[in-house]
């Protein structure tokens, strides 16, 4: 800790800290333009200045200079305004000023600024520049007119999003911020430098000219996306959620945001929303009054008793409290059959970290991430499941020199970062380089032992599993993967991730068991820093875990209950949030089960390919619309809050389950989430500890920052031989999309619009293929057709669809192997 | 015709470059010979001792700038000599680099093993393709004699050198800009702290060193500290100058005389006095960003502190004479016309300061001034030195705080006359 003395003030801070952080502890606020807290110091706008008595002759930036003992700092003087005066003046020397027409309006730091330090009249006849805006992207709008050369821009794109769009161009003067070529904006789109820009030279397009910012009503909730948790604050004009909001001082992503959680939100606008129930009559689904269609759904679900009655599959994007109700309402069912997600994917978790660890979840925080020294993520994809966790990696490289690590089948993201490391394998041998790695340690003495369970027979599974033969069979370089894992097990503090979800169905369990064993090998559960991240994909995954949205008993999981359904052995389904005939593996399976149950109902934000066969559809309430809690992947509870209400007679999840659950005869009511939510905590002792009102903006991390594993058991594991051909097929996630949702959302969609596969240059030429050409890809005995990508981020033979698109008809082909083996023709 | 010590360019031939052979003959690497046998402190102690100061224009000594290096840090650690040289009136590392590129080698196998770099990088001035090859010529002499590369005369130390061509701008001279632009990166120049010998070349703990400061040192080790001390005429100086010679001279040629040297000696003995006969009116001392020094000037001793005490700088040592024909509006004109367009564009009193500068310059020299703009020019002098972000700006207010200063009459003139009166 440094004493120093601002304005006449003692103030005890950390000896990182710069004179900025340390006046603003004490109240004392020094103006800023350039500086920005997520960004490293810049220095540049010079708004900043003050004394400092120790460095006569010269003003001092506040925001770079680091503090020091005895410090003794002026924050205003008569020189320092006039300082501040002259830089503002110089700011405006070339500034258009159309503060009139500028949707910065009202909330721009030169506004502001200039208010504060003085006219805008100038004393300087300069020219005033009249660039071109870049508008020919649909999400955001740039106007260099209005850049102050502040930098945020550049370097938030770089430091965070590890993009790089943006470089400053010409000198001096004629100094500006321009993409590559100084072409039109085409990148990630996430919005990022939407959010730090100080004034209104970066826009976003859908929100232009649609409200001032003080019209704007503001609220506080957690991205309806994925897992990572991100809080994103909704901007709400008459009932309509008109953009999303940037705020870095609440939330766990330090207000980073993908795409999805940027520019996502316009489904829940969209006119396509249901709005009334329907209930098929005469084979038709019409539109009926709510009473008519719970009752109708009432009657199917009760009646459902001739076979294994009613199977209830849910999606992972209910709030915990929804979950809650929902086992409720099976247990007024008297159903077992109850799960989530595909059932499979999140087996990692529920059966693989608890049989090595004994917890269910992450056993880190995401802000540990940034000051790991060894990042092991297992599939390129991680960033594109979690982006904004992927900026936290981003970051540890960039602040603290982390090694990352990549184990993956192909290129992406992640592998591009500063220093990365690929172990690039053929696709589907991940866990065989786990276990390699794991072999590694144990047989140069670095592996942590005491306390391990299993450990003779582990060793002995391991034996064939040496670098060499792993390298031989996965081409990744043998010594390479000995010095990873040794880097790992060497480190301080060290993370692996692996993200989970539908199109990461093939061997979850192992592979989480084989990350497991790994890191206990290299000490990493339980360490302080540390972590074993399995990140769901969906927004609530870890609540669905967490509350214990699984078979019951002797229950059917969701590919039995399919299955059954498809057999006629089920009687009822009640599908909710989901629509497993787009996302599922096998879609024929699903669609068979849909065909051949007895009875369906439905319940969606719209009329899905699955609900298309229910006999009962209920409209539900998107994230926007409803208040709870939702799990992030790093166990963060979070309060999810209403923005607006729902279209037409569309209802919570939360609301339709009770209100089923009421005609079926069950007479427990809870009255708000908060009660709910105090319910939960006697059925997971975890959440036992918090009371609903009191999760802040950070929320509240169950378990602790480091979840201590209950038992240290290592599980052999083996991998299964993917089957062998000359392409092979592999599904996942792209960044601009998330599940279903999302293909529903103008954002993403604009930039990516459609479904497609990808294949390397190298292919792509054998085949005689250009981008945009339709392919024929068939494997499992069916064919589909889908839209050429190619590009440089696949080894030659494999091939890319992502799965979010579900009338591209991927799952068809796709039926939960890690790889399909395919055929590919023009 | 020069009577004082030449150590620099004591090898020196017209239009010649200098071989290792001959080299070799005149005591070549026998300095480096001598420092492999010493630890690379008292090589630091040594340099701290001859009061070597940087000769790249800031003038930090350079000893005291070794020893704050991290040299027993694992790692990489890089040595880069900054052979940028776009200073206006600014030529005499090129002399070197023509004249005599094992001079350099030399000093900075000496100065890396001082440092305990693993790497150096000669980074050179775009126009300066000659000097980059005679460079790489004598690298690759080295090489082959076993002065550079693996196990270096037999001493276990290693180095590697390479040449690098900027891709061509005054800012690139900037140490942290350099640094930058040697990464392929735009050459902003970078925050401070962390300072290079932390956190440099790729995050790596580098030392930067102007190319005559990194010629020096050879011969520091072979004479030792006391010698060098005696080859100035200053008690308080050490070492002798390069002095190119520029503008309204007989003679404008690069020169190494003793520093100390009275300026008057300068003009008159090297310079050959002002063309034409005519008088000497002022002159910028060290280059483009350093104030004028004028008549009244003359007997100063050319060394960094006498020219400190008048509000001046020896930079580096690029002296410009002006003759009494000349206007000294004109002229800080266009000087601040190049550091405008020089300025990176990172920090707003550069960016946009220096433009309003240059336009109020302007006004005056073709007499649209008044009064008000003359003490709008002084403000802004004010809000630029000590504000910027690097110094390349302040650097540009050195001529404009000058002029202010030593030729007030002469604004005044432009101002009232409503014209230049020069035309
Ligand atoms: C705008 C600007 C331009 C500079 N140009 C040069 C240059 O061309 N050559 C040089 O050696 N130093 C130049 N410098 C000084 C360097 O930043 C640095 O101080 C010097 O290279 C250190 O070497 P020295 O200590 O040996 O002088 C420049 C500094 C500034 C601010
Ligand atoms: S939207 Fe994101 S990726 Fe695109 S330029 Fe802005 S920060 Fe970079
Ligand atoms: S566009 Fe905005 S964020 Fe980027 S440099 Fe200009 S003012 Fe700053
Ligand atoms: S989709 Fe995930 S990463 Fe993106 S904003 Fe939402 S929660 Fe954050
Ligand atoms: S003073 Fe000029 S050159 Fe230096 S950082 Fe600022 S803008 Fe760039
Ligand atoms: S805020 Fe400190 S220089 Fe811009």
């Amino acid at each position: 800790m440094v004493n120093l003395t601002i304005d006449g003030k003692q103030v005890t801070v950390s000896k990182t800290a710069t004179i900025y952080d340390a006046a603003k502890e004490v109240g004392i606020n020094i103006p800023v333009l350039c500086y920005a807290k997520k960004l490293l110091p810049y220095g540049a706008c010079r708004f900043c200045l003050v004394q400092v008595e120790q460095m006569k002759g010269r003003l001092i930036p506040a925001c770079t200079t680091p503090v020091s003992e005895g410090m003794v700092v002026t924050t205003t003087s008569e020189e320092i305004q006039k300082v501040r005066k002259t830089v503002m003046e110089f700011l405006l020397v070339n500034h258009v000023l159309d503060c009139p027409v500028c949707d910065k309006g009202g909330e721009c730091d030169l506004q502001d600024l200039a208010y504060e330090f003085g006219s805008i009249s100038n004393r300087f006849e300069g020219v005033k520049f009249d660039l071109p805006t870049d508008e020919i992207n649909p999400l955001i709008e740039r106007n260099m007119n209005r850049c102050v050369l502040c930098g945020r821009c550049v370097r938030v794109c770089d430091e965070v999003v590890g993009y790089g769009s943006y470089s400053f161009i010409n000198r001096g003067f004629e100094t500006k911020i321009a993409t590559a070529y100084d072409r039109g904006l085409n990148c990630e789109f996430c919005g990022q430098c939407v959010s730090l820009c100080p004034v209104g030279a970066i826009l976003p397009r859908p929100f232009k000219f649609k409200a001032r910012p003080w019209q704007i009503k503001e609220v506080d909730s957690v991205c309806g996306y994925c897992g990572n948790g991100c809080t994103v604050t909704l901007g709400v004009l008459d009932n309509k959620i008109e953009t999303i909001r940037f705020n870095d001082e609440i939330g766990v992503n330090d207000g980073n945001l993908c795409i999805r959680g940027r520019f996502g939100y316009a489904y829940v606008n969209h006119q396509k929303r249901l709005t009334k129930p329907l209930v098929r009559k005469e084979g038709q689904l019409v539109e009926v009054e709510w009473d008519e269609a719970l009752q109708v759904a009432a009657e199917g679900l009760s009646n459902a008793q001739n076979g294994q009655g009613v199977g209830i599959l849910s999606g992972a994007r209910l709030t915990n409290e929804e979950f809650f109700l929902l086992k409720n309402l099976a247990k007024t069912i008297g159903t077992d059959h109850l799960d989530h997600s595909g059932g499979e994917c999140y087996k990692g978790v529920s059966e693989g970290l608890n049989e090595t660890l004994g917890v269910k979840a992450s056993t880190g925080t995401f802000p540990q991430l940034e000051s790991c020294d060894v990042i092991l993520a297992i599939r390129s994809d991680f960033w594109e499941t979690h982006p904004v966790v992927g900026m936290v990696v981003n970051q540890a490289i960039r602040r603290n020199d982390a090694q990352l690590v990549v184990v993956a089948d192909k290129r992406g993201k992640l592998t591009k970062l500063p220093r990365a490391r690929t172990l690039l394998t053929k696709a589907g041998y991940e866990l065989s380089i786990l276990n390699a790695m794991s072999k590694v340690l144990l047989d140069e003495g670095l592996a942590q032992v005491d306390g391990l369970q299993n450990l003779d027979a582990f060793k002995a599974a391991l034996s064939e599993y040496t670098p060499e033969n792993v390298a031989q069979q996965t081409g990744v370089d043998a010594d390479l993967l000995k010095d990873s894992a040794r880097k790992l097990a060497g480190a301080k503090k060290s993370a692996i991730l692996l993200a989970y979800g539908l199109p990461y169905t093939a061997q979850s369990k192992e592979l989480a068991a084989a990350a497991a064993n790994l890191a206990l090998l290299a000490g990493i559960p339980g360490r302080a820093g540390s972590g074993l991240y399995l990140c769901g994909e969906k927004a609530n995954s870890q609540g669905a875990i967490d509350l214990g949205v699984l078979p019951a008993g002797n229950g059917l999981g969701a590919q039995q209950m399919l299955t059954a359904a498809g057999e006629g052995k089920l009687d009822a389904l009640y599908v909710i949030a989901e629509d497993p005939i787009s996302s599922y593996p096998d879609r024929q399976m699903v669609e068979q089960a849909m065909d051949k149950v007895g009875f369906s109902v439905v319940q969606d934000l719209f009329l899905s390919a699955t609900a298309e066969k229910a006999d009962v559809v209920f409209p539900a309430a998107s994230f926007a619309e409803k208040e709870g809690t939702f799990t992030n992947a790093e166990r963060r509870i979070q309060r999810v809050r209403q923005g607006i209400k729902s279209p037409g007679e569309a209802k919570t999840d939360g609301a339709i389950i009770s209100a089923l659950a009421n005609k079926l005869g069950n007479t427990l009511s809870f009255t708000g989430e908060a009660a709910i939510f105090a319910e939960i905590g006697k059925d997971v002792p975890a959440y036992a500890e918090f009371n609903y009102h009191e999760i802040g903006s950070q929320g509240v991390v169950w378990g602790g920052e480091t979840l201590a594993p209950t038992r240290r058991n290592l599980v052999s594991v083996s991998a299964e031989q993917p089957a062998s051909a000359d392409y092979h097929l592999v599904t996942g996630s792209a960044l601009y999309h998330s599940g279903t949702v999302s293909v529903h959302a103008s954002g993403p969609l604009a930039v990516m619009p459609e479904a497609y596969v990808e294949l390397g240059r190298e292919d792509a030429a054998a085949l005689g293929v250009n981008d945009g050409d339709l392919l024929k890809v068939a494997g499992n005995g069916v064919e589909i057709q889908l839209k050429a990508k190619v590009d440089n981020r696949l080894p030659k033979g494999l091939l890319f669809a992502p799965y979010h698109f579900g009338n591209a008809g991927l799952n068809k082909l796709y039926r939960g192997e890690a790889v399909v083996a395919v055929s590919v023709s023009k | 015709m020069n009577d004082y010590p030449q150590v620099l360019f004591k090898n020196r031939l017209p239009g010649e470059t200098v071989t290792l052979r001959s080299y070799e003959k005149t005591g070549g690497y026998q300095g480096l010979r001598k420092a492999l046998k010493m630890s690379p402190n008292e090589i630091c102690e040594l340099v701290k001792d001859s009061g070597l100061r940087g000769r790249g224009g800031a003038g930090f000594p350079t000893g005291i700038k070794w020893s704050f290096f991290p040299s027993k840090a694992p790692g990489e650690k890089y040595l880069v000599c900054n052979g940028d040289e776009m200073e206006p009136g600014t030529y005499k590392d090129r002399q070197l680099l023509r004249a005599d590129p094992h001079q350099l080698i030399e000093g900075m196998v000496i100065a890396s093993y001082a440092l305990q770099a693993t790497a150096g990088y000669i980074f050179l001035r775009y126009a300066y393709e000659e000097c980059a090859q005679n460079v790489e010529r004598a690298i690759a002499e080295a090489k082959a004699a076993g002065y550079l590369g693996e196990n270096i005369l037999g001493s276990g130390f290693a180095l590697s050198l390479h040449v690098h061509r900027s891709a061509g701008r005054y800012i690139l001279g900037e140490e942290t800009a350099l640094l930058n632009g040697l990464e392929g990166k735009r050459p902003n120049p970078r925050a401070k702290p962390p300072f290079p010998a932390q956190r440099g070349l790729f995050g790596k703990p580098t030392n930067v060193n102007n190319v005559e400061t990194l010629a020096n040192v050879s011969h520091i080790i072979n004479h030792g500290p006391v010698w060098f001390q005696e080859l100035a005429l200053t008690i308080e100086g050490s070492g002798t100058k390069l002095f190119g010679l520029s503008g309204h001279l007989n003679r404008t040629t690069c020169f190494e005389l003793p520093l100390g040297i009275p300026l008057r000696e300068v003009v008159e003995t090297y310079g050959g006095g002002i063309r034409q006969g005519r008088a000497f009116k002022a002159c910028l001392p060290g280059g483009a960003s350093t104030p004028y020094l004028t008549a009244e000037h003359l007997d100063l001793p050319m060394d960094f502190n006498p020219l400190e005490e008048v509000g001046s700088r020896i930079g580096t040592a690029g002296v410009t004479v002006f003759d009494e024909t000349t206007c000294m509006v004109a002229v800080t004109r266009n000087l601040v016309q190049f550091f405008a367009r020089e300025s990176c564009g990172f920090c707003t009193p550069c960016r946009d300061g220096l433009p309003m500068v240059s336009w109020l310059l302007d006004k005056i020299e073709h007499g649209l001034g008044n009064h008000d703009d003359l003490c709008l020019l002084a403000k802004q002098v004010q809000n630029i030195t000590g504000r910027s972000f690097c110094a390349l700006a302040e650097g540009a207010m050195g001529p404009v705080e000058s002029l202010l200063r030593l030729f007030e009459q002469e604004l005044k003139d432009h101002i009232q006359k409503g014209q230049c009166p020069f035309l």
